[in-house]
Order: structure tokens, then sequence, then C-alpha cells
């Protein structure tokens, strides 16, 4: 397979050292890019064209400067491009290496069928859970909605799934909705005023309201997926989907012994893939967690980027860390200040007796301005409210 | 005719631009005043990124310059709307307007269409720069990282089209094209559709020598081991890991001060007194001097 891809590459490549004109080589050239993963339609095409045609085609630096101005569009591409270039450019078709950057490409693929796959997996287990749900009463999801997550059994556990994924979506739409509701207040619309007033020979007798537009609250979620946490992992991934729903500018990560983004990966019906990649790419999936070396990589590498405005941060996590405490109180402290509000959600905290002893979560308690439990679907829908205001 | 000749058609390759960016006391290279070229000539707008404080928003003043043409600058913030950013009728004029039309014999049409002329109507950035009746102006974008996704998808439109519709007066065509900078710190990832619509260029923080190059321009009275220092200084900081990383403009800043209090070199007590206008932390200052006296000894 990839043997093949790498052949339609050097034809491309040959195709192009036939070319017979400049601007069919910048054609090709063009189309050997998109071929590499760049975005670049026939507007750039053009400008491409023009380009040369404004004679910066007589030097190849410059040349190579404005195709990068035209096809990147970050820091990212710009490193891609370089090498592109000069591999277009620059290297006989019969001595081309293999592109380096193929992985990009295959990457998307496989993406692409796993996908189906879980939502073939998806489509098989539907119909089970259908019968379950008509069997339960009342009484039963109520009593789900209080078990904790870890005591679930098999039997139990897709029933719940199926009650959480329907609260969860509710939960998403009042949200939604409470925000929308609060438009009667506000400042005057002068605009409309005035208009409607003209009928009324210039007295302003119908007042219009502007509403203030509901202000859009970021949140960054922070997920412990180390051992101590496997039981309750997956509804809690469920719960961060439920509520990328509503805010639109969610970052979510997962953390054991590493960070990972999964910003962009989270979308609930690709939820046992992203388990599943998660698993693959940590080594470390469900074993021990350290959480104050995770987050000092999270302000570190993307702090700059996203604590910016004082979002909302969520931690999910039991607190239970092997790494250095006053390392993690530190950086706990850090994120405290540029957040608006920190939320600590620790699935232990549903226990009986529970205090929070252990050496992490105590470093850690001084800076959460909220310390919830999060071990049952009750303890989760309550969040709600807190975030409502957020 | 060739007095009336605009300084924009007397430039024909991007080495012309770093020559006359350097008249007006910018440093570009070879790559930048390519990009800058491209939009002058292709009429594209100019998307730059990079860290604070890497003369990202100074461009457009220098580029204004060297067209001899007006800067209009619009300023992105969360909650920036159509109002704030293209148009809004003058209210307390309408209000007034209608009160002393109300004698006359006109008819409600005639009011509204008097009330809802230019007149009445005050232009917000957007529209000013579309509007411009001489020649193009340059349209600065700042910050664009900062404003709703909403008006994003807004300035798509007219970004591609250049004009803007008002409601009560009808569609206006920019008859210059404006050249457009924007510019984001990436504190979120702008949409693709913009993307794709601009040129795009990084920028990032000058090497030790163009930096230097950079303050000797602007600063042209410091004294070579002053400017050394500063830089050096400077250069070391944006190496380690610090709460804000000082830009260009924290380097010239700080030069400016050392050099208004009259030292001739960075010592302890200059150290010490003026790291403020480079160091914008309690934390990362602390740190610095402790590793200024270390170095000392």
């Amino acid at each position: 397979m990839w043997q093949l891809k790498n052949n339609k590459y050097k034809h491309l490549k040959q195709q192009a050292f036939q070319t017979e004109s400049i601007a069919e080589s910048v054609v090709a050239f063009v189309q050997f890019a998109r071929s590499h993963g760049f975005n670049v339609g026939i507007q750039e095409t053009q400008d491409a064209l023009q380009c040369a045609k404004k004679g910066l085609i007589t030097n190849k630096e410059s040349f190579k400067y404005a195709m990068k101005a035209i096809f990147c569009n970050s820091p990212e591409d710009r490193k891609v491009f370089e090498k592109l270039f000069l591999l277009y450019w620059d290297t006989n078709p019969f001595d081309m290496q293999e592109p380096k950057n193929k992985t990009l490409v295959q990457g998307s693929l496989k993406k692409k069928t796993n996908a189906s796959l879980v939502m073939l997996g998806r489509g098989k287990t539907e119909a089970p859970e259908e019968e379950g749900k008509n069997v339960s009463g009342a009484n039963e999801s109520e009593r789900l909605k209080r078990t904790d997550l870890a005591k679930l059994n098999e039997m139990d556990a897709t029933l719940l799934d199926e009650i959480a994924r329907k609260m969860f979506k509710q939960l998403a739409l009042r949200l939604h909705r409470r925000m929308k509701e609060s438009r009667r207040k506000g400042l005057i619309n002068l605009r409309r005023t005035i208009r409607r007033s003209i009928g009324y020979g210039g007295e302003p007798i119908d007042l219009f309201r502007r509403a203030r537009k509901p202000k859009k609250q970021r949140l960054i979620v922070l997920l412990d997926v180390s051992g101590s946490m496997d039981k309750y992992s997956y509804f809690l991934l469920r719960f961060i989907c439920a509520l990328r729903e509503n805010f639109r500018q969610l970052e979510a990560f997962v953390f054991s012994t590493s960070l990972i983004r999964i910003s962009k990966a989270l979308q609930p019906n690709r939820l046992d893939f992203v388990l599943d990649t998660i698993s693959k790419q940590t080594d470390n999936w469900s074993s021990g967690t350290r959480i104050g070396e995770c987050l000092h990589e999270f302000t570190d590498k993307y702090g700059k980027l996203l604590l910016n405005g004082s979002p909302t941060i969520l931690i999910l996590s039991d607190g239970l860390d092997t790494g250095d405490p006053a390392l993690l109180s530190r950086e706990m402290i850090k994120l405290h200040r540029r957040a608006r509000k920190l939320i600590w959600l620790n699935p232990l905290k549903g226990m009986k007796g529970y205090t929070p002893e252990a050496r992490g979560m105590k470093a850690a308690l001084p800076s959460v301005d909220d310390f919830r439990s999060a071990h049952n679907l009750e303890s989760l829908l309550e969040l709600e409210n807190i975030l409502a205001d957020a | 005719m060739a007095k009336n000749r605009k300084p924009v058609q007397a430039i024909n390759s991007p080495s012309q631009i770093i020559e006359a960016l350097e008249k007006h006391q910018y440093i570009a290279d070879e790559e930048f005043a390519t990009a800058l070229f491209l939009l002058l000539k292709l009429q594209k707008p100019l998307l730059l990124e990079g860290p604070p404080g890497v003369g990202k928003t100074e461009i457009a003043l220098a580029l204004s310059q060297l067209l001899e043409t007006k800067l209009i600058r619009l300023q992105c913030y969360e909650g920036l709307d159509i109002n704030a950013s293209v148009y809004e009728w003058n209210y307390q004029k309408q209000l007034l307007g209608i009160k002393l039309q109300e004698g006359t014999n006109l008819s409600v049409e005639e009011k509204e269409h008097h009330i809802f002329s230019n007149e009445y109507l005050l232009k917000r950035p957007l529209l000013q720069s579309i509007m411009e009746e001489e020649q193009a102006p340059v349209l600065l974008i700042d910050e664009l990282d900062r404003s709703d996704e909403e008006f994003e998808a807004f300035l798509l439109e007219l970004l591609s089209v250049f004009q803007i519709s008002i409601p009560e007066l009808g569609t206006i065509k920019a008859k210059h094209k404006p050249y457009v900078i924007l510019t984001s710190n990436r504190t979120r990832e702008l949409s693709d559709a913009l993307k794709r619509r601009c040129l795009y260029h990084w920028i990032d923080y000058p090497d030790l020598e163009k930096e230097m190059t950079i303050v000797k321009k602007r600063l042209p009275d410091i004294e070579q081991h002053l400017l050394e220092q500063v830089v050096g200084h400077v250069q070391a900081f944006r190496q380690r890991k610090l709460a804000k990383t000082p830009g260009v403009s924290e380097t010239i800043d700080w030069a400016e001060s050392l050099m208004a209090l009259g030292y001739r070199e960075v010592n302890k007590k200059a150290f010490e007194q003026t790291l403020g206008s480079v160091l914008k932390s309690v934390e990362d200052i602390n740190q610095a001097k402790i590793e200024f006296t270390e170095n000392q000894l």
C-alpha cells in the first residue's frame, strides 16, 4: 500500500520534470504540495502564477518565500514547506528518497477506517441497550444515578451508559437555554428604538433593548487517566464530551505520567476510538500518576496559549500522586492565579469517611476553589449549576 | 506625470521594500519583504503571527509611511461587534433631526430618508477603510484572535469582496482596495476559511545581530558597548523559561531607560533599577537579579 503511494509521488515528481513551461511546473508543484497534505486550491495556484508573472520567479529564494506566504497557514506548515520545496525543485526524480512526512497522510487515512469500525461496533450494541431501557423503571435509574461508578457490574454499566448519554444531552441543552433567556435585560438598543420612533413623530415610545451577549466562558478540562481512575475515566470522558457541546472553546487534556491534548479528537460518536488511541499512545495509561509534572507540562507548553483571559479550569483526578507534592503545590498556585475558577472533582470524595489525606491531594487543596465529588452520575450533574455561572 | 506616481508603483521587487522600510526605521528580512511585496501586488490580506513584541503592529505603521497613505487601525477585543467596527448611526443627532423636522410637511418616508443619510453616519474603521477617496489606505486589524468567531466570519466577506452593505444606505464598494494586515498572537486558532484568504507570515524573535541593528536604528545615539550588553542580556532571557518572554519592543524600552538614566554600561545597580522595563513579572525579575549577581561573582 505504502509503496503504491510513494510511486504516486514519484509520478507527480516525474511529471513535473517533464513539464515544458514554468507555468506547468508551478501548477505541478501545487499538486505536489496538495498530495503532501497542504490545503491549497485553485486560488492558491492562481496566486502562485501571479507571482511568477510579477517577476518573483527570477530569484529562487524570493520565489520560495512567495510560495511560502501563499501556501502556509501555521508555523508547523512552514517547516514542512521548506522540506517540500527542496524535495520538489532541487532533487532529481530518479534518486528521490521516500517523502518524509508520509505518516501525515497515512495517519489520517488510518484514523478514518478506525472511526468507521467504531461506528459499526456501536450499531450492533444499540439493540440490547434499547431492551434494557424499557425494563428499567424510574427507581432503577434513580438508584443507578447514585451508584458509585467503580462498583457497577457489566449489565448496569450499559444501562447507566444509556442514561448518562441522555442526561448529559439534557445538561448541554439546559446550559444553552439558560443563556438565551437572559435577553430581557440589557442596554437600550437605540438603533431600533429610533427607527421605530419615526412613526410616532420622533417620540421613542417603544423601547427596544439590546440583549447582552452571553459571555463565552472558556473551559479547560484536565482528566486523570491513571490506574486508580480506570473505572471512572470512561464516564468522565463522556461527561467532557457533553460539556463540549456547550462550551465551544473547550480544551481537553488527559494525563497520567505525561500530558496529551485531546481537544480535537473529542467527539461523542468517536469516544471508544479516543479511549483506544489514548491507551495506545501512552504506554502508561492506567499506571502511576505524576500530577505535578503534568501540570507543569501544561503551563509550560500550553499556558501562554490557553491561560489568557482567565478560563475556568476543571481537574478530574483522585489526587493519588506519585510525584513530588511540593512541585504539585507550586504548579497549582500558578494555575490558580491565572484561572477564573479552579474546580477539582475527586471520585474518592464520594466515599464515606473520605478525607483528603493523600499527599498530592493535600498539596493541591489550598489552591482549589471548589472541591467536589465525582463518583456517580448525580454528582456530575450537580456541576451544571456551577458551570452555568461560570 | 512622474511626479504623481504613487509610491506603490515604484516598488518592483522585495529588495526595494527592504530599503524603503529601512528609511522608516524598520528592519525586515527578505522573506518578510517578499510577503509584503505580495501583499502590495496581489492585493491579498497578510496575516502575521508570532510572539508579542516582535513588530507585528509596527510594520503596518511603517508600511503606511512608506506608501505615504493613511493607517486605519482596528483593535480587536472580545465582544467587538459590527457597531463598533463598521458603522453606527449618530443617535443623538438623529433624535435632534427628528425634532427639527416636526414642523415641516415632509412625509414619513422623506423624514426617514433624511435621518438615515450620510450626515448621520458614524464611520468606524472598517467602513472608513473602504470609503477612502484618494488612495488605498493600510488597514491594520490588530490581535484578531481576541475577537469572537462571529466577527471573524463577518471579516471573511469583507476581505474577499471589499464591500459593506448598510441596510439603510445600500452597498458601499471600495474605490481603492485597502492593504490589509491582520495580526494574531495565537491565543486561539483562527478559522481555516480566514487563513486561506490571507497570505501568511510568521515573525519570530530576531537573532543577536538583527536585534542589535534594530535597536541601533531606533536609538542611533546608543553606545556600542551598552547596545551589546542590553541585547545580549535580552537574548539570554529568551533562552530561559520566563513567565513572560520579552519582545523586541521591550529591548528598545530597556535600552532607552538605561540611556535616560545616563548609564553607559549594564552594571548591578543599573540592572536592578531598570529591569522592570524588560521583564514584567516579579518572579522573573527576582530570578534574573539572583542570576546576575551570581554571574558577577
